[in-house]
């Protein structure tokens, strides 16, 4: 079974996503991927975000090889040897940053076209004040990267992120529908979050 | 004739970068200005590719697609600009090279076609081809020894270098000839002495580009 989970940046999904993985461990063999997380690729990312030497085309190539490394290297033998893979951030993701920068969706859903759809993508859906809010009591700054600080390089953190965010979450409400994402509010407590997921997940593992 | 893309394709041993400083010298000859760039040249990706590869060279897609960044790197940092302001970019190493390098190896050509779409077409295409077993003693020649890597050891079955390489290369071949004609390129036979390679390259080059 493959699990993915998308949202904006301070949903909560990674938290979701870690703790149903310890949850299905003792169920079976689980495993955790999670997105920009090729060991050799991920480098490479780094560096060029740093030197901000990506246009809106390297950007989505880089993440889609940074993903099919991922993905030939773990998710397809380990979905293929009856694991179940928890993803947290899936191809939807690419969707939704790869768009937002100007990239045709069309090909970008080609582009990542070899990937087996998920068993079930759950849509963890904050507003972005809410994940600003949660970030900033987190931590003191909001990373670059979250601000989209390549799309809106004019805006200090805060703004950038509110704006960056809100794009984002405008092409989650759209995909949604058309892949059909179970959506759940973010806004609740995690608790309970978690017990709407691992219900839902129960019942495709059969009761 | 103001900024275009002039690729030479072909698979490692083809000659083709052999061919493209010939290109180079013959076009600046003529005076126009000319960038080199093709395939694992680029800043953003070369030197990681050139570190993994060997880790790597059975994760065809990931290979693949970080070839497509790494030519999108040097499009969008280095061609586009070069083009605009009417250069010749010249390609040691394309769409062709990296798609006959997939086919070969079982990737969905609808998939590469799909993905290569956001790379600009090149205005001539050379695609190289020579005998396998002149292209074999030419990397024997230079390296000492047949690199089981680049000798597609891993789509080699039999266990028999030699023979492997040899098969790889026949498909390898029989791959870029079809694109070759499908895709307009024109087929250029390295077997012959270089001279006469080069000359005939020259004249397809000068001819080609000389009309637009």
């Amino acid at each position: 079974m493959l699990i993915a989970f998308e949202g904006i940046d301070g949903s909560g999904k990674s938290s979701q996503a870690r703790l149903l993985r310890d949850w299905l461990s003792m169920r079976g063999d689980a495993y955790l991927t999670e997105w920009n997380s090729s060991e050799w690729i991920h480098e490479v990312i780094k560096e060029a975000k740093k030197k901000n030497a990506l246009t809106p085309l390297t950007f989505s190539l880089i993440h889609a090889t940074d993903f099919a490394d991922r993905y030939e290297r773990f998710i397809h033998p380990m979905i293929s040897s009856g694991f179940h893979v928890v993803s947290d951030r899936y191809i939807y993701t690419a969707y939704a940053r790869d768009t937002v920068r100007g990239v045709d969706l069309k090909w970008v859903k080609e582009l990542y076209s070899f990937a087996v759809r998920p068993t079930i993508t759950f849509f963890i859906r904050v507003t972005p004040q809410v994940a600003l809010a949660r970030l900033k009591a987190g931590r003191k700054t909001v990373k670059p990267a979250e601000a989209g600080a390549d799309v809106f390089p004019g805006l200090d953190p805060e703004e950038g992120f509110l704006k960056y965010q809100g794009l984002l979450l405008e092409v989650y409400d759209r995909l949604a529908t058309e892949e059909g994402f179970v959506v759940l509010d973010g806004e609740r407590t995690p608790r309970e979050v978690q017990i709407e997921i691992r219900r839902r997940v129960g019942e495709l593992l059969g009761g | 004739m103001v900024g275009k893309i002039v690729a030479v394709e072909g698979v490692e041993g083809s000659g083709r970068t052999l061919h493209a400083e010939g290109i180079r010298t013959y076009l600046e000859e003529q005076g126009y200005g000319v960038i080199t760039f093709g395939l694992g040249m680029s800043k953003l990706l070369g030197e990681a590719i050139a570190r993994k590869k060997r880790d790597v060279v059975f994760q065809r897609r990931t290979l693949f697609l970080a070839y497509v960044t790494d030519l999108a790197d040097q499009v969008e940092n280095l061609v586009k600009p070069a083009v605009e302001s009417g250069f010749v970019a010249l390609a040691d190493g394309y769409v062709l090279t990296l798609m006959a390098w997939g086919l070969t190896r079982g990737l969905e050509r609808n998939w590469m076609e799909g993905v290569l779409r956001a790379l600009p077409r090149p205005e001539l295409t050379l695609a190289l081809i020579a005998p396998p077993e002149e292209i074999m003693k030419r990397i024997i020649r230079k390296k000492g020894v047949l690199d089981p890597l680049s000798s597609g050891v891993d789509l080699c079955v039999n266990g028999d270098l030699y023979q492997g390489f040899r098969q790889y290369l026949e498909r390898y071949l029989n791959n870029m000839r079809s694109l070759a004609s499908d895709k307009g390129g024109v087929t250029v036979d390295t077997g012959r002495d270089f001279k006469v390679v080069q000359e005939e390259i020259n004249s397809l080059v000068g001819g080609d580009l000389g009309e637009a």
